[in-house]
């Protein structure tokens, strides 16, 4: 049976595998959001929690730029409510307490293709890759060389190098593309990786969001 | 399979399984390519029902030819295959060109049973197999046309091999590549490529056919795209690869909850893929036909900076934007190659970069200085020249083509524009494709577009960048 690992449960193994994630909490009740917020500064985010949805923007489960303990509980019972009242047949575990991420958004994916094997896939983020499929693939494994080529050959590569962008060091991207590479060579159980979306800003790069599709197989990585 | 490919590619004589005398019948065109085309090597003609075909002793039999045969083409109906197969192998042939259709492509299902049946008799042999559902190869290099197209006979010897997987492509690219005097070394479509694909062939153009410097390829689609990937690698460095791949479908994995598998289209992969693998993609024939020509005789194109000299000045600005377009720049003369240029053209014309030669339609020889001199540039990389020849300035034509007989290369790559009405200059302007360095485009925009693939294939061949 395939297993879809989302929300905290993606992030904290894509952290245990040495890539950096947007520190996450996940809260039951509205004291622990407000407790989590408190401890790791404002502004927060805050994200509704179910096993049963895969894009959050879509069910409006998503609070952010949080500044103070009032906003955050004043969105944890709004989301949880308004979550349980628009579908009442999904499960809510809580909410994602989460760090606000900065800078620029990418998005970063993988996937095992029925005729190429292994593909990684690289696009700036938030809706423009999906609108105007502005994005580059390559197959695993891939060398630096490709890393570079796949950011270059965006047609919104501009806006990536653009100062009024705020400053993208272009080397921590191709190393992160290097590291979901070797990450997909490793875990031949990963059939299909969103990273979605993943904040840089100067050398920090930090993932906010990812789901994550597996096999209990581990067939041999093409 | 390697050196098998070379008694293939090489024969030293063809057997016809299936000749025949009817114009109506594949077995006389193939026929044909091998009389006309001045095959040196034996032919045997085989066919039970005649004495002599195209006036070559005819064989009831492959068994019945007492000499050794080294190619054995067959265009024998289908359900005769099998057969004529294990004849080839009790032969002992290297290798089989099979031009008969009816196997994995037809929509029945025997179709495919007897494809898998061919592979397991080809196997029992160790038979490397053309096709089947192939029009043949030409082997240029080596003077032999194994194929049903006597035509491509005369096309001229060159260093660039087109390995495709659809007959229809070969005959419109080498049509087309005709007219744009394209030098080839092998022609070839892969049919249902029984045992015979692009990973193979890659590996033999490499390794073993010294003729061919260009490898061009036409892909539809692969159901291990990775074999032929990881056979480009090792052409990375030493022979360039161009393709052209059709069926772009972006469609993704439409079932697929993820961004990434909704947006990993067929095309998509390839287009990364290819680039990864060192292949310049390329998106049509002509555009094929233009960069395989200036790969296979120009000096690499190493910097982005070009220069375009023009006989008449709207083409030269055609060219200029085309330039840009491809992503490259005009480059800025040095001040020794603007004095040159100064000194042979008076002021009525454009001297910068795009150089409006027009009052140099009288002065070949000062139409050539300004060339040497824009090749020489320390700040230039490469050079579009570009001359429409009619009547009023016929002699730079004739002075252009004899200079070139006599000078040495070009070490910069240049790209020539010389339109000229047909049949007139045809024979100065064949003469000067591919001498010296000079590969000749038919427009300003291609010669500009041309430029920006030596550019991109430089990159691409490039073992580390």
């Amino acid at each position: 049976m395939e297993k879809l690992l989302l929300g905290v449960d993606a992030l904290s193994f894509l952290e245990g595998e040495g890539l950096r994630v947007l520190e996450s909490v996940l809260a039951r009740e509205e004291d622990e959001a407000a407790g989590a917020a408190e401890k790791m500064g404002f502004p927060v985010a805050l994200k509704i929690c179910s096993p049963d949805v895969i894009h959050k923007t879509e069910t409006g489960g998503i609070r952010v730029l949080l500044k103070s303990e009032g906003e955050v509980r004043r969105a944890f019972a709004e989301i949880v409510k308004s979550f349980r009242a628009n579908h009442p047949e999904k499960r809510v575990q809580g909410a994602i307490v989460q760090r606000m991420g900065r800078g620029f958004e990418l998005i970063v994916g993988t996937r095992r293709d029925e005729q190429f094997g292994p593909v990684v896939m690289f696009g700036l983020g938030g809706i423009f890759a999906e609108a105007i499929r502005d994005v580059s693939f390559r197959l695993v494994p891939i060398e630096s060389r490709d890393a570079r080529e796949m950011i270059e050959e965006l047609k919104s590569y501009s806006a990536l190098k653009n100062p009024r962008s705020g400053t993208v060091d272009i080397s921590s991207i191709e190393d992160f593309l290097l590291r979901v590479s070797n990450l997909m060579e490793k875990h031949g159980e990963i059939q299909e990786m969103d990273l979605n979306p993943v904040f840089v800003e100067g050398c920090d790069i930090e993932i906010c969001d990812a789901r994550i599709r597996t096999t209990p197989f581990h067939p041999v990585a093409r | 399979m390697h050196s098998k490919l070379k008694g293939l590619f090489r024969p030293e004589s063809v057997a016809v399984i299936g000749a025949s005398n009817s114009f109506d019948k594949l077995g006389y065109h193939v026929m044909k390519s091998l009389v006309e085309g001045k095959y040196k090597g034996r032919i045997f003609p085989v066919n039970p029902k005649a004495a002599e075909i195209w006036g070559i002793k005819c064989h009831p039999f492959l068994g019945a030819v007492a000499e050794p045969v080294d190619l054995a083409v067959i265009v024998v109906p289908a359900p005769f295959v099998p057969e004529t197969l294990h004849e080839c192998g009790e032969k002992g042939v290297k290798g089989v060109v099979l031009i008969t259709a009816g196997f994995r492509e037809i929509e029945d299902s025997k179709g495919e049973a007897l494809q898998e049946e061919i592979g397991r008799i080809a196997r029992l042999y160790d038979l490397p197999v053309i096709g089947p559902n192939t029009f043949g190869y030409v082997n240029l290099g080596f003077g032999v046309n194994a194929s049903f197209t006597p035509e491509f006979s005369r096309m001229n010897p060159g260093g660039i091999a087109l390995i495709s997987q659809s007959g229809g492509y070969c005959h419109l690219c080498g049509f087309l590549g005709m007219e744009q005097r394209m030098g080839v070394s092998l022609l070839m479509s892969l049919g249902n490529r029984l045992n015979v694909g692009f990973p193979e062939l890659i590996k033999y153009l490499v390794e073993e056919d010294e003729a061919t410097r260009v490898i061009t390829l036409y892909i539809e689609g692969l159901d291990n795209p990775r074999e032929l990937l990881e056979a480009a690698g090792i052409a990375r460095g030493k022979k360039h690869i161009i393709a052209y791949k059709s069926g772009k479908s972006e469609k993704g994995d439409s079932a697929s909850r993820f961004h990434t598998g909704s947006l990993a289209g067929d095309y998509q992969i390839w287009k990364g893929a290819l680039r990864q693998a060192g292949i310049l993609e390329v998106g049509s024939a002509e555009q094929m036909i233009d960069a395989a020509k200036a790969l296979d005789v120009c000096a690499p194109l190493t910097g982005p900076r070009i220069a375009v000299l023009s006989g008449q000045a709207g083409p030269g600005m055609i060219a200029a934007d085309a330039v840009e377009k491809a992503g490259l720049k005009l480059a800025r003369f040095s001040q020794k190659t603007q004095e040159i240029i100064n000194r042979l053209l008076p002021p009525i014309a454009i001297r910068s970069n795009p150089v409006d030669m027009g009052p140099a339609w009288y002065d070949a020889k000062g139409s050539l200085d300004i060339l040497r001199a824009a090749v020489e540039d320390q700040n230039t990389d490469g050079v579009i020249f570009i001359a429409m020849f009619a009547s009023a300035n016929v002699g730079l034509a004739k002075a252009l083509a004899e200079y070139l007989k006599t000078a040495p290369p070009f070490k910069k790559p240049v790209a020539a524009v010389f339109t000229a009405p047909l049949c007139i200059w045809d024979k100065e302007i064949e003469q000067m494709d591919g001498a010296n360095g000079i590969s000749i485009v038919p427009s300003p925009e291609r010669a500009g577009a041309v430029m920006g693939d030596l550019f991109r294939a430089n990159l691409l061949g490039s073992v580390h960048a």
